[in-house]
């Protein structure tokens, strides 16, 4: 646990005043979930996902996705190799501890596919040949906030791969001048020292599945999700696989604070973060506005 | 065209449901139609398993007409009851093979129903109706797997929708039955079961009372509203024998005598002597009961002297006896108020004081009559004849036994004055000639004396071996009084009935074994109270719930039995279920009953929300009503705290373990804590 | 069974009052119908057979069973009605065709509270597919749909059908989904290609790969670089991965365009440019495609072909 505060504080040193959205990117990171990163560029996003990597000692990639990426670009190709005579697979960056995928809605629909999938599958299968991806496997995607020319936005069913979505904002103002006068922030994360190995982390998402929920709580969690199913302002309601990721932030977020068992107020903190990403308004209005009120309006007790 | 496939998860309740509802039949059924049955799930198996084609139509036809054939030949008809079931029960199977289309599993589960309907026509005991229930239960669960579609559905769940469905059904059913009303038949269908029981025949003559005497079948029931008449009253009188030629007793009319004025069934002009009986009013006392009678194929009811008809199609004829309209066939019921005041109403007119008078010709009992006429003498009223005959009986050597040795020639004297051994019938045939010889109008009853109580219900079994014959006597100013002569030989017959009576007697030894047997006490005994009252009740509440008994309980419970009244507690009994079952099934699901600790909570909530004075979240953890309470009353704050952090580790921690220790902790603290919230 | 005309109308506008169009529909007992089936009457029948036949035998225990099978009947609707109460159905994926051929249209049926066992789901004329939704997870169906013409086809009305439990009933709903699918346009053969662009403005027909990007050197392979630009006969040849540069000439791709038919009508321009998409895209070419306020700008690929034939169906009315 210790450990985990010093992760914390580590990263801190580079994103300056977002104790909260760090708290919750290590959630993500231990619940074995993808993280999407919302947020103008220059917010800090790439410095975040760099710096868990630094701290947690992870192989690190970073792609930035274009128009005219294919398939192969992200995933990797066979090619014959004529010393041997064979194919071999070359493979693409996604064969990494940490992906970074930057701007992922710069890229078509079908590479958008291509990656979702094997994010999903932690395996990519090329000519027929399965291949593991390396463990732990993470990828922290970013994406533009606003419909910017040329973007392919990514679809519900899509974005429903993601554990959880976050938005870095802008900087506190005292944060900020501390920024501008901190200089460069490259080498500062070049300077950060790896607090846990990433076996350490391995182990970590395993403590995850031992933390405990009640059936009190697990009810509550069902309430949840059946109140934006029954939510007419909503398009569609969280799917069981929301439900699932829901609980299991809120294991992780619960390990972060201490404890071997789940309180409610573990899964509302990561509420938001899961749920607002995969919901949609039905008739325009905040979405985020909407499923804070979902979270005033459920009974925690059962009544 | 394809051969329709019943889904493969329904196959076996099928088949089940098939046999089970056949059951009743193939049991009393000729064996062919067990065969017929065997073949036939046999092939439909093979069928089902692509071992074998289905036959084709022509093989089918043959076995319909097969079926009819075979049904001709056990029967010697195609129609009626018992050959028209048989008959259903064999198309039942047929069609089962005939499957070909999911229609024709349709009409299989249809011909189900109709089965199961026939088999209640023969045999309406509660058991017959359980195992029907039973089969219905199982053509339900067939019927719900045939519209399952789904090829991956559990055969299990049929049976648990069929129950659920059935069991929500059971109820309506009831209410139907309670309350839909009653309608005459459309037509008259009287089915009898066509086998005669034994029972009470038109005549006697000694040595025929002896065999009934030993069976233990049931007579008839009676129940009671209100007291019950002392054990020595309990004559259940069915015939009374007025004629005599030395050998037999039989049913006879004064000369001259019309029958039909000598029954009145409460229409038309009443005779006479109903006119006198009517003149009398009605006495204050009675005893009012149900008579339930079991088939006879005879028209005597069984009643206490003097009988008035409630409820019921029956006449009382002149000898004080009710007469049903026609053979007893089936199990019916009568509701009759007895008076045994009005005897004296009764009269008797020159032509019937002839008959009552009347004796065979004079080489039977000579002796006797000797006997006779010295009682006439020495007496000065009938009365004292009448004592003297039965101090005769009481005097003299006379033995009760069911195994009374022969009587040859002239049974009045033989019995009287040389094997003076014999039972009921011996000593009322004897005793009724020596009144007539001595010139008092009497006649020979017989009926039923005596009778068992169930424990368990206020009413009494009469049974074969209850069956008894006494003598009526007129006396001047009484009218016709019952002289049991058998009582005066053997006081235990009448007060303790035949078992007692037989008790001691080495002869007897055999009969009494297999009477004890039946009554004997202990947990047999027990069981069979048990099953007789249930059949009791069985009779009375359900296959005797009639017109007028449904009349009778709709005016208890509504006041007045108007059809409006009915159809609108039809309506609303109805409703009142379906919605029960509405809101059961609509309910969320997986809803438990709130915890002994989740109403803590809401407790709390509902507490701090009325002393803050505006409504709270719904949404609030314990945590944050606990911010709440510490924003609002900063002492309370640590407390809060407190019941907080160890609410949730109760609600949330596994390991924490919440006992009744820990809750009534958890409730001092919110005690302690309502002190601070002012 | 089929209305009179006016009646019909009168019912097909009650019915869309009723029903309007929505992307996501939770059954509930304003849209759902229930009544007996022919089966249903059969039984009923069979119960009052049962009844008289009781009546008339005076047999209570006859008249019980008759009373059971109407009291099943009873409860019965309760249970086909419950079978389709509260059942979601919401727009899936669509699959986009040719006006002429067909199309398919995705819908999800997902449970508000309980199993859906055996539902029945068509639209008119077409066969009936049976789904059940069980154990709280979404199932979905690819129902066909005839593209008479281009265009955005509206989903049809489609009917939800249950008769589980026992047959005996009926019940049924109706579901305008708003989910459409595509038509594209039938492709019409035309010579000229009508193409801006290409080389010198011509209008012929290019053929094969056109050299109009200039080669300009190699670089290092980055992740991230196109497949397509790789130097696969140097990588043979033992040199490494690299990247080949290449500068675009101007005008060096070619811009299908809807004002180069002009005096024709407009389904038959779109089936021209339809045509002339599917020629390219086999020929590998690069290509873009202007409409009437749509510009595509020239790619090309599966994903170009999909979003070019897409906007040909949608004219005039892009999103």
């Amino acid at each position: 646990m210790q450990a985990l505060t010093k992760a914390l504080a580590q990263v801190g040193q580079v994103v300056l005043g977002k104790e909260e959205q760090l708290k919750l990117a290590l959630t993500c990171l231990m619940a074995n979930g993808h993280l999407l990163i919302e947020d103008l560029p220059g917010m800090g996003k790439t410095t975040l996902a760099h710096a868990l990597a630094r701290v947690f000692q992870l192989d690190y990639r970073r792609v930035q996705f274009t128009s005219d990426m294919l398939p192969a670009d992200i995933l990797g190709v066979s090619v014959f190799d004529p010393k041997s005579q064979d194919f071999s697979l070359r493979e693409g960056p996604v064969f990494t501890q940490l992906l970074l995928a930057d701007e992922i809605n710069r890229a078509t629909p079908k590479t958008q596919g291509a990656l979702l999938e094997a994010m999903e599958e932690r395996q990519v299968t090329l000519d027929g040949v399965s291949r593991k991806l390396p463990e732990p496997f993470f990828v922290v995607a970013t994406q533009n906030p606003v419909d910017q020319a040329g973007t392919f936005v990514l679809p519900e069913s899509q974005l429903d791969r993601f554990l959880m979505r976050i938005s870095l904002g802008y900087p506190a103002p005292e944060v900020e001048r501390n920024l501008l006068a901190g200089g460069d922030l490259r080498s500062l994360v070049r300077n950060l020292k790896a607090v846990i190995s990433s076996e350490g982390l391995i182990k970590l998402t395993r403590m995850v599945d031992k933390v405990r929920a009640t059936d009190e709580l697990i009810d509550y969690v069902q309430r949840l999700l059946d109140a934006t199913r029954s939510d007419d302002r909503f398009v569609a309601g969280l799917s069981p696989r929301a439900g699932l990721g829901l609980l299991k932030a809120a294991r992780a977020w619960a390990l972060i604070g201490g404890r071997d068992y789940v309180v409610p107020e573990d899964v509302q903190a990561v509420w938001s973060a899961v749920a607002e990403h995969r919901l949609a308004a039905r008739q325009g209005g905040s979405v985020a506005a909407m499923t804070q009120s979902l979270l005033q309006s459920v009974p925690v007790v059962r009544r | 065209m394809r051969v329709y496939q019943v889904p493969v998860h329904t196959r076996l309740w099928l088949a089940t449901a098939l046999i089970t509802c056949s059951l009743p039949q193939l049991l009393l059924g000729p064996v062919w139609q067990s065969l017929l049955l065997g073949v036939v799930v046999a092939i439909r198996w093979l069928v089902d398993h692509q071992r074998m084609r289905l036959p084709g139509r022509i093989i089918r036809g043959g076995l319909l007409v097969a079926a009819v054939g075979m049904t001709w030949f056990s029967f010697g008809r195609i129609y009626g009851p018992e050959a028209g079931v048989a008959l259903l029960v064999s198309l039942f199977s047929l069609k089962y093979l005939e499957m070909v289309r999911q229609r024709d599993a349709y009409v299989v589960i249809v011909l189900g129903y109709f089965v199961c309907a026939t088999a209640l026509l023969f045999e309406r005991g509660p058991g017959m109706f359980l195992f029907v229930l039973l089969s219905m239960l199982l053509l339900t669960a067939a019927l719900v797997g045939i519209n399952h579609s789904e090829t991956k559905a559990r055969a299990s769940s049929h049976i648990k929708t069929g129950s659920v469905l059935f069991l929500q059904a059971v109820p309506v059913t009831v209410v139907l039955f309670v309350l839909v009303p009653r309608v005459a038949p459309l037509w008259n269908m009287q089915l009898d079961s066509g086998k005669a029981r034994t029972g009470m025949t038109d005549s006697i003559s000694p040595g025929d009372i002896s065999e009934l005497s030993e069976s233990s079948e049931l007579a008839f029931r009676v129940a009671f509203e209100g007291a019950l008449p002392p054990a020595a009253e309990r004559y259940w009188r069915g015939l009374t024998l007025s004629h005599f030629d030395g050998r037999t007793w039989q049913q006879a009319i004064p000369r001259g005598g019309a029958v039909d004025s000598y029954l009145y069934n409460g229409r038309g002009a009443p005779p006479d002597w109903y006119q006198q009986l009517q003149a009398q009013g009605k006495p204050q006392s009675g005893y009012s009961y149900q008579l339930i009678m079991e088939p006879t194929q005879r028209r005597w009811l069984f009643a206490m002297a003097v009988p008035m008809l409630e409820e019921g199609e029956a006449s009382l004829a002149r000898d004080m006896r009710l007469v049903a309209r026609a053979p007893v066939t089936q199990r019916t019921r009568y509701s009759i108020t007895s008076f045994p005041d009005l005897r004296p109403a009764i009269v008797l007119d020159v032509l019937e004081r002839e008959l009552m008078l009347s004796l065979p010709g004079d080489s039977f009992g000579r002796r006797a009559r000797t006997l006779a006429d010295q009682w006439r003498r020495d007496s000065r009223t009938d009365n004292e004849i009448v004592s003297r005959a039965l101090r005769h009986f009481r005097e003299q050597p006379f033995h009760y036994t069911l195994k009374p040795p022969p009587l040859t020639t002239d049974p009045i004297d033989e019995f009287l004055f040389r094997t003076q051994r014999g039972f009921c019938e011996h000593y009322a045939s004897s005793f009724t000639f020596l009144m007539r010889a001595a010139g008092v109008p009497a006649r020979v009853v017989v009926g039923y004396q005596g009778g068992e109580q169930n424990t368990l219900g206020s009413h009494l079994l009469v049974r074969q071996y209850d069956a008894h014959a006494w003598t009526e006597v007129w006396l001047q100013g009484q009218g016709w009084v019952r002289v049991d002569p058998t009582g005066a030989v053997a006081p235990d017959r009448i007060a303790l009935g035949l078992r007692a009576s037989l008790r001691g007697d080495e002869e007897a030894q055999d009969t009494l074994e297999g009477l004890d047997s039946f009554a004997s006490g202990g947990l047999l005994g027990r069981l069979q109270q048990w099953t007789d009252y249930v059949d009791f009740r069985w009779q009375t509440w359900v296959l005797g719930y009639d017109n007028a008994s449904q009349l009778q309980l709709l005016r208890h419970w509504l006041g007045e039995a108007s059809p409006l009244r009915i159809a609108a507690s039809l309506v609303a009994a109805i409703s009142v279920l379906l919605t029960l079952y509405m809101l059961i099934l609509l309910r969320q699901a997986g809803t438990r009953r709130q915890t002994v600790l989740e109403r803590e909570f809401w407790r709390v909530h509902q507490r701090v929300e009325q002393q803050v004075g505006h409504p709270l979240a719904q949404g609030l953890s314990p945590q944050a009503l606990a911010r709440v309470i510490d924003l609002k009353w900063p002492k309370a704050g640590p407390l809060a705290h407190q019941w907080a952090v160890y609410y949730q580790q109760l609600l949330y921690n596994p390991g924490f373990g919440a006992g009744k220790a820990q809750i009534r902790h958890l409730r001092r603290l919110r005690n302690r804590l309502y002190k601070l919230l002012d | 069974m089929r209305l009179p005309a006016p009646l019909h109308d009168l019912y097909e506008r009650w019915l869309s009052r009723r029903l309007p169009r929505s992307g996501r529909v939770v059954l509930n007992q304003k849209r759902i119908f229930i009544f007996p089936t022919g089966y249903g009457f059969f039984y009923l029948l069979v119960a009052s057979l049962l009844f008289i036949g009781g009546i008339n035998y005076e047999n209570n225990l006859i008249l019980a069973l008759s009373f059971l099978l109407a009291s099943l009947f009873l409860v019965a609707i309760l249970h086909t009605y419950r079978n389709l109460s509260g059942l979601g159905i919401r727009n899936g994926d669509s699959e986009s065709g040719f006006s002429g051929a067909s199309g398919a249209l995705e819908v999800i049926l997902f449970p508000e509270r309980r199993d859906h066992l055996c539902l029945w789901l068509y639209w008119q004329g077409q066969a009936a597919q049976q789904v059940s939704v069980t154990g709280g997870e979404e199932s979905s169906l690819w129902l066909n749909i005839r593209l008479n013409q281009r265009g955005r086809i509206l989903a049809p009305r489609l009917k939800v059908e249950s008769r589980f439990p026992l047959g005996l009933l009926r019940t049924w709903s109706y579901v305008s989904l708003d989910h459409y699918c595509l038509a594209w346009p039938t492709p019409q053969e035309w010579p000229q290609c009508p193409a801006d662009g290409g080389d010198d403005h011509s209008q012929q027909v290019p053929t094969g790969r056109a050299g109009n990007d200039e080669f300009q050197g190699l670089r290092e392979y980055s992740p991230g670089d196109s497949l397509r630009r790789i130097d696969w006969k140097g990588y043979a040849a033992g040199k490494g991965l690299n990247t080949k540069l290449f500068e675009e000439p101007a005008g060096g791709r070619l811009w299908l365009r809807w004002d180069r038919l002009e005096g024709m009508g407009d389904e038959q321009r779109l089936s021209i440019l339809c045509h002339w998409v599917l020629t390219l895209d086999q020929q590998q070419l690069p290509y873009g495609l202007v409409l009437p306020g749509m510009t595509l700008a020239p790619d090309m690929g599966d994903v170009h072909r999909w979003r070019a034939l897409d906007a040909l169906a949608c004219y005039p009315e892009f999103d």
